[in-house]
């Protein structure tokens, strides 16, 4: 009488569990990995979206760079995973803003359709303004970076619309 | 016949608890296996955000002169971080910016007489950079400036490129022979020229210390090497010598003194970079030695810049002797001293001590280059699970320097870009 009990009471609901426990199992590993490697490529896009805002920054930074509009386009995936992304930004002073200081443009990246967000922050001089309400979108014809040098030295930076 | 039912009973229910086991046990071997596999995804992604972050990161400090671009030059403090030389582009740095870092890895030295704290590099034993704390900046300060506070961690390290030995390879007949070598990274100098400054002590008239300065221009060989002479030298002199090496734009220097008074001598501590003003403090009264007795010790100084034909020349400050002095009740008296130009150069501040006639000379940059001295700010990476690096070539005041950066996050495995 035990055995019967151990094998048609306990083993069988077991087995039945299983039938349900190895796909669930299997398709949260999968969401894992979709969303991880989602994940990485929007934050490799942040990254050079970054690094390209910075340079554009540091060429037009000089005395010697007279005033005018500098375009990049960039060399970014317009999709991900068939997901297009969009991002922001937002100017912040490193100091309390009394002071003048440099600042700190922090980028942010979403994925459409998913919740999926990647950051990314850039470090630039106190002559820099971002343009209030400009987005990037990343399979738009215009996605791109531009800046223009204002005859005061002024550098406004604006994703392309 | 009961009996054998019961054996093939327990066999099957063997057969689905090991069976149910091995599956559980396969299906945790696998999720750990996957994770693994998208951690490492992870962490590599995380590393090569840290690699870029570096890259721009060492540029954002390179090429941008800061706020005010002039904060090397002055006593204010700044409120944007950068170490480009505001009269040049590309990678010029400003040697007096550079002086302004809290060296990472000389022990602060107290003042007594300021009540200050000083930030040390000293090189050899009578070579010093000695910065107030209110004029050094912070690691802490700049990683705000740069707004990585809390997110990344980081440090910088200057050093030179190129390399000039000195040394004194024979002393015969009054006079003094100095071997001069000049090497890069791994290869020599040849036939580089070499300018060479070689200032002596005199301690023995009644207005000493006072200083007899030579200069010279020579090319060394195919292995960067030449003899240099020097007349009228006596085996218990002091001295300094001081040799520039420049070969085709690639600019070094080198240095090598001797000094016979290893216990008294000036300590002198930047006070001002707006006004090139330098204190100057009897040894003693820096490192404190209550049981030392009353001492004093004079001193002149001049300073030793390199043209921008790379010729060294000389621009005395003090001609007249003048002294400082350890208890006499007055051990919180000092010197002082007002370097009169921006341009790089070293002073140089020969020096005797009472009684014993000894006599020595101490070295300081203005400029950092001036001096050859590294420069290593910020935090330490020993600790850090893993840190990008990153290098530039840079020309800090003519000499050729190679700028590292070694950058690390401080979020854990959260990845950022």
């Amino acid at each position: 009488m035990p055995q019967v009990t151990i094998e048609y009471m306990i083993m069988i609901p077991i087995l039945i569990m299983q039938i349900f426990l190895f796909p669930l199992t299997a398709g949260w590993i999968m969401n894992t990995w979709v969303d991880s490697r989602r994940t990485l490529a929007l934050q490799e896009a942040a990254s050079h979206l970054g690094s390209s805002m910075q340079q554009i920054y540091s060429s037009l930074n000089h005395a010697a760079i007279a005033a005018g509009t500098v375009t990049n386009k960039l060399d970014i995936p317009p999709f991900i995973e068939g997901y297009a992304y969009v991002g922001n930004a937002t100017l912040r002073t490193a100091l309390d803003p009394a002071l003048n200081s440099s600042k700190i443009l922090d980028i942010t990246l979403r994925l459409m359709g998913v919740s999926i967000e990647a950051t990314t922050s850039v470090t630039l001089g106190q002559n820099v303004e971002w343009q209030q309400n400009s987005t990037f979108m990343s399979n738009s014809t215009y996605a791109s970076i531009n800046a223009e040098k204002q005859s005061n030295g002024v550098i406004r930076l604006s994703f392309g619309t | 016949m009961e009996h054998r039912e019961r054996v093939n009973l327990t066999a099957s229910t063997i057969d689905h608890l090991v069976a149910v086991t091995v599956f559980l046990a396969a299906t945790l071997l696998f999720i750990g296996l996957f994770n693994q596999t998208i951690q490492t995804a992870v962490i590599y992604q995380r590393h090569r955000a840290i690699a870029t972050k570096a890259s721009d990161l060492l540029d954002t400090m390179l090429l941008s002169p800061g706020i005010p671009v002039n904060w090397g030059q002055t006593d204010s403090n700044l409120t944007g971080f950068g170490l480009q030389d505001p009269e040049f582009t590309q990678y010029r740095i400003s040697p007096y910016s550079l002086m302004r870092l809290r060296s990472s890895v000389g022990e602060p030295v107290y003042y007594n007489a300021t009540g200050q704290y000083y930030s040390n590099v000293t090189m050899g034993d009578r070579n010093f950079m000695l910065v107030p704390y209110n004029l050094a900046l912070d690691y802490s300060y700049v990683t705000r400036l740069l707004g990585i506070n809390n997110t990344y961690g980081f440090q910088l390290t200057l050093t030179p490129v190129v390399s000039v030995s000195i040394q004194e390879t024979q002393f015969a007949n009054s006079s003094a022979t100095f071997n001069v070598t000049a090497a890069g990274v791994g290869f020599p100098l040849s036939y580089t020229t070499i300018s060479y400054c070689f200032l002596k002590v005199d301690s023995s008239g009644p207005d000493s210390p006072s200083y007899d300065i030579s200069f010279g221009t020579v090319n060394a060989d195919d292995t960067g090497s030449v003899s240099i002479n020097i007349d009228n030298v006596a085996a218990d002199d002091s001295y300094a010598f001081i040799a520039y090496a420049r070969l085709s734009g690639l600019v070094g220097m080198g240095y090598h003194e001797r000094t016979n008074d290893h216990e008294q001598y000036v300590v002198p501590f930047i006070d001002s970079f707006e006004e090139g003003r330098v204190l100057l403090a009897h040894s003693y009264n820096v490192h404190v030695d209550e049981t030392e007795t009353e001492a004093t010790v004079f001193y002149t100084a001049t300073y030793v810049l390199l043209t921008e034909d790379f010729i060294l020349r000389e621009m005395p400050i003090i001609t007249e002797k003048e002294h400082v002095v350890y208890g006499y009740g007055t051990n919180q008296t000092f010197g002082n001293l007002t370097i009169p130009t921006h341009n790089p150069g070293i002073l140089v501040i020969p020096y005797k001590t009472t009684g014993t006639n000894r006599d020595g000379v101490v070295l300081m940059p203005w400029g950092i280059s001036s001096l050859a001295f590294p420069v290593v700010f910020g935090g330490d990476p020993q600790k850090q699970e893993w840190v990008a690096t990153d290098i530039r070539q840079v020309i800090v005041g003519g000499i050729a320097y190679q700028a590292k950066l070694a950058l690390w996050s401080l979020e854990g495995y959260q990845v950022n870009g």
